[in-house]
């Protein structure tokens, strides 16, 4: 006995799962994938602002950053990833909105 | 105190080649007259700017690395204000992000270097070891951006 049996909430770390009701009101576990900040993963420490190619998947059609509930990105590289974004916004490399 | 920093201007697409080249010889001559050097110039050419400036829908970009004081940034900057054939530029400051990135890169390297060696093996990693390592650069896809704003 270890305690770390979870229900619901509470996931913390290392895989979460979150209870699904099924058709036939059977409790199924629905495994999401942890998500992990890309920029730990894949050692960049540069979050540049002239790397357009780099900083554009963080930003999606209306051009608004990405929030790190959905990138997964950790907090301090999303603190870069912003101030990146906002100066290649004010060079116009990346736009503030789209119509 | 010199620090470094990076200095981009975007130059209206109007300018032909010889203004975009003047622009450059008055900047230097700023940072010569106020002891700076100038590390690196890199013309990026033109380039499609993402939002409209003014009426203008692209632009040639110029980056220089700086190694100066405050003062001669400020000149600069208020220089650029001035001249209207710059439609946009960004002064940042650079030196301590690089610090602290190399420090990051060192010591990464150092740890990895560390184990490896706890682990029985050489302290470099050996050509086609790893599965990341055979990955070709080029064909790295991870960054590539949405067809609509390329």
């Amino acid at each position: 006995m270890n305690g770390r049996k979870s229900f619901g909430g509470g996931g913390g770390r290392g895989k979460s799962t979150t209870g699904a009701q099924g058709k036939d009101g059977q409790r199924r576990p629905m495994f999401r994938r942890r998500k992990v900040c890309k920029f730990c993963s894949d050692k960049i420490d540069d979050i540049n602002y002239k790397d357009v190619r780099m900083l554009m998947p963080f930003v999606p059609e209306r051009a608004k950053v990405l929030p790190r509930r959905i990138s997964g990105t950790c907090a301090l590289h999303q603190r870069k990833l912003r101030t990146a974004i906002m100066r290649a916004r004010q060079l116009a490399l990346i736009p503030y909105t789209t119509e | 105190m010199n620090r470094k920093y990076e200095l981009v201007y975007v130059v209206s697409p109007e300018a032909s080649d010889e203004q975009v080249t003047d622009l450059h010889t008055q900047v230097e001559a700023t940072v010569q007259r106020m002891n700076g050097q100038i590390e690196k110039t890199e013309n990026w050419g033109r380039r499609k700017l993402a939002y409209e400036i003014g009426r203008h829908k692209e632009g040639t970009y110029v980056l220089e690395v700086i190694n100066g004081t405050g003062d001669l940034m400020k000149e600069i900057d208020r220089r650029l204000k001035v001249i209207d054939l710059v439609i946009r530029h960004l002064v940042v400051r650079v030196d301590e992000e690089q610090g602290v990135v190399d420090r990051t890169k060192a010591r990464r390297s150092e740890t990895s270097r560390r184990r490896r060696v706890a682990r029985g093996l050489p302290p470099d990693r050996q050509p086609g070891e790893g599965q990341r390592g055979d990955v070709d650069d080029d064909r790295d896809d991870r960054f590539d951006m949405g067809e609509e704003l390329r």
